[in-house]
């Protein structure tokens, strides 16, 4: 909301260019406040069905989806560096490794090399789309 | 005669034909995977079109649309998993005829009747969309927003119970449309000195990040069944038994015309798609057979019903998208989006200034189903063969494809920060039970409300125009009644005031502004209305009381 008082206002047009962004945000919080009355009001049993989970069981139960955002966070800082060719074939491998354990290297290393090669080769000499190449490696 | 030349000559392009091919193939793997919706495929498929002309893009995605819708129902009727949410009632009677040993006919019944569901739908669509555009050109910048304001409260008024949740997704999709550059004065808002923020999220990225990751990654959740396979169905040694299956359809015909329809109808809806067709269609078949004691026991009519119904959904879903730029459902908004992709705004003008396109749009539906056919009936088992590869082997290649898809966008790699943002958005979404639909049109549609919205009050800064013009009323009351059909259907059964008043009062309603359109039809549509509800109401109330 205070974002929205940062948009410039033009001479010209009758629909403030922040209006319709503002109007919005009144309607999410309108909505978020019931929302909220709602999840007050709702029967103590329904809010007791999920019991609390320590950091360490949150940790446990979330750990595939955690490594998969840590893991793609990652290729994304080293992208520029490593260029998209080597960094997909890392990122893939490593995601694949720790998903689906360490007793199938040999076919997740090979399935790396597979998807991601066969991906850059169609992108840039079949769809001849120009796949950025990394500082690092120039692949 | 020769823009239909020319449409057929752009589809049957020997380029184009491999493409669709591949499409339908790329269709029927991903909907007979459990857990990878068609939607998704469909989202896929984006960037591999953004260098395709728009012609040979839409009959990509089409034949992608066709085989997902007929993709399901192969696990369903193998496995007893259906594919996608669209083949969920094919199972019902489909895995106990598979069971019975009739597995082949059980498939073929699935198969024809997904074809005759899609070339029905086709039909009807080339028949309604050029209707429907008519009726389109009387609407205003006014009755524009306000359609849009009534896609977004029904997809949203179909979460159910969780209605205000589909409302802030809605309207959280609004907004994510309003981060860049104003449309209609171009001013930045919400960049924060970024220049990337400023041009705005490329809102395919962002599709793809709200759907497909989070998907994805809702897959991933589970360690156990991550490394699990899909299916453990070793091989498949089934033959499709076609005349016999085409037999059984022909006598069943009013079972095939009648599902048709409800799937056109639904399609039609917007936020409707296959995943309530299919049910409503088996619901109806069940009601209206004379002897329904063999339905969940493999009737054959349980297979047609939702198979027929869940492929005419997308003639339905295109039809409003091609007549007046509004998509009927998910897929057909991703439609939407390839369109602008191009530089193509579909609107009531569209079939009338882009008419090559639109038939090849209408030719590409017609032979993508003459291809899901050959498709389905050929190379079955490889189909089968996919539900093998391991969840997280299928989740870790789409999610690398799906980088470099985003990427090839615009060269751009913000662009897959934003798919990396918008997953984690999209997946947090779904944890705590937000639908993505209504914000997927919300961000597909978020511009047009706002650019009408802004063209209506250029015009005239009156806002009471918005409610009493009678298209854009007639819209803001389906709107309201739609965001009140939740709390009526938790009423039904009751004999609550709200349950008796229901229904009449949307016919009472809907009379006003038909009545200030005038001419006969809508003038004997109000009548009508105005009719039908004072016999609700006196059966309700009046012979209640005389007794």
């Amino acid at each position: 909301m205070l974002a929205s008082f940062e948009i410039r206002e033009p001479d010209y047009g009758v629909l403030s260019p922040a209006a319709w962004p503002r109007l919005i945000i009144i309607i999410i919080g309108v909505l978020s406040v019931i929302y909220l009355l709602q999840s007050i009001g709702m029967p103590k049993e329904d809010k007791e069905a999920a019991p609390r989970k320590t950091i360490g069981e949150f940790i446990l139960y979330w750990r595939n989806v955690i490594a998969v955002f840590t893991i793609f966070g990652l290729y994304l800082l080293v992208l520029p560096y490593l260029g998209m060719l080597v960094g997909n074939i890392l990122f893939s491998f490593i995601l694949l490794t720790v998903l689906g354990g360490w007793n199938s290297i040999l076919i997740h290393l090979m399935l790396a090399f597979g998807a991601s090669g066969g991906m850059w080769l169609l992108f840039t000499y079949v769809l001849e789309v120009f796949l950025p190449r990394g500082s690092l490696t120039g692949l | 005669m020769d823009i239909f030349l020319e449409a057929l000559l752009n589809i049957i392009d020997p380029v184009t034909l491999t493409y669709m091919v591949i499409g339908v193939g790329a269709g029927l793997m991903a909907g007979s995977i459990p857990g990878f919706t068609i939607a998704m495929a469909i989202v896929l498929t984006l960037p591999f079109t953004f260098s395709m002309p728009p012609a040979q893009g839409l009959a990509t995605m089409i034949s992608v649309l066709v085989g997902g819708l007929s993709g399901g129902l192969m696990s369903g009727i193998l496995t007893g998993i259906p594919g996608t949410p669209s083949s969920v009632a094919t199972t019902f009677d489909g895995f106990p005829m598979a069971r019975n040993g009739e597995p082949g006919l059980a498939l073929g019944i699935g198969v024809w009747s997904s074809f005759c569901g899609g070339i029905i739908s086709a039909v009807l669509l080339v028949l309604f969309a050029p209707q429907l555009a008519m009726v389109g050109l009387e609407f205003q910048p006014w009755d524009f927003f306000m359609l849009v304001m009534f896609a977004l409260t029904v997809t949203a008024s179909l979460a159910g119970e969780h209605l205000v949740k589909g409302l802030i997704a809605g309207a959280a999709g609004l907004f994510i449309r309003t981060v860049g550059e104003d449309d209609a004065v171009g001013v930045g808002r919400f960049d924060f000195g970024s220049d990337y923020l400023l041009s705005g999220f490329n809102f395919i990225a962002v599709l793809i990040g709200l759907f497909a990751f989070s998907q994805l990654l809702s897959d991933l959740r589970n360690p156990v069944t991550a490394r699990n396979a899909l299916s453990d169905r070793k091989q498949v040694k089934v033959k499709i038994e076609h005349r016999r299956a085409i037999g059984i359809l022909l006598k069943n015909w009013v079972v095939v015309i009648r599902s048709a329809l409800i799937g056109m109808f639904t399609g039609i809806l917007p936020g409707a798609g296959g995943s309530i067709a299919n049910i409503l269609a088996y619901d109806q078949a069940k009601k209206a057979a004379k002897d329904d004691a063999n339905f969940g026991k493999g009737d054959p009519r349980g297979i047609i019903a939702p198979e027929t119904s869940n492929n005419a959904v997308e003639g339905g879903a295109l039809t409003p998208l091609m007549a007046l730029g509004i998509p009927g459902d998910i897929t057909a908004a991703i439609m939407l989006g390839a369109l602008l992709m191009h530089d193509i705004v579909p609107g009531p003008t569209f079939i009338k200034d882009e008419p090559a396109l639109a038939y090849s749009i209408y030719i590409a539906f017609f032979l993508a189903s003459f291809i899901m056919i050959g498709m389905q009936s050929g190379v079955l088992r490889v189909f089968v063969l996919v539900t093998r590869i391991k969840t997280y082997v299928l989740a870790t290649v789409i999610l690398t494809f799906a980088t470099i898809g985003v990427f090839a966008l615009h060269n751009s790699i913000e662009d897959i920060w934003t798919l990396f943002f918008f997953g984690i958005l999209g997946f947090v979404m779904r944890q705590f039970g937000f639908p993505l639909a209504p914000m997927i049109l919300g961000v597909v549609l978020g511009n047009i409300a706002e650019l009408n919205l802004a063209r209506a009050l250029a015009i005239d800064a009156d806002p009471m125009l918005f409610f009493v013009r009678p298209w854009s009323l007639f819209f803001a009351i389906v709107a309201v009644f739609s965001m009140i059909f939740p709390i009526y259907q938790k009423h039904r059964d009751t004999g609550s005031l709200l349950e008796r008043l229901f229904s009449p009062m949307v016919l009472l309603s809907l009379s006003l502004p038909l009545f200030m359109m005038g001419g006969f039809l809508r003038t004997t549509l109000a009548v009508a209305a105005i009719a039908v509800s004072g016999f609700i109401l006196w059966r309700r109330f009046g012979s209640k009381s005389k007794a």
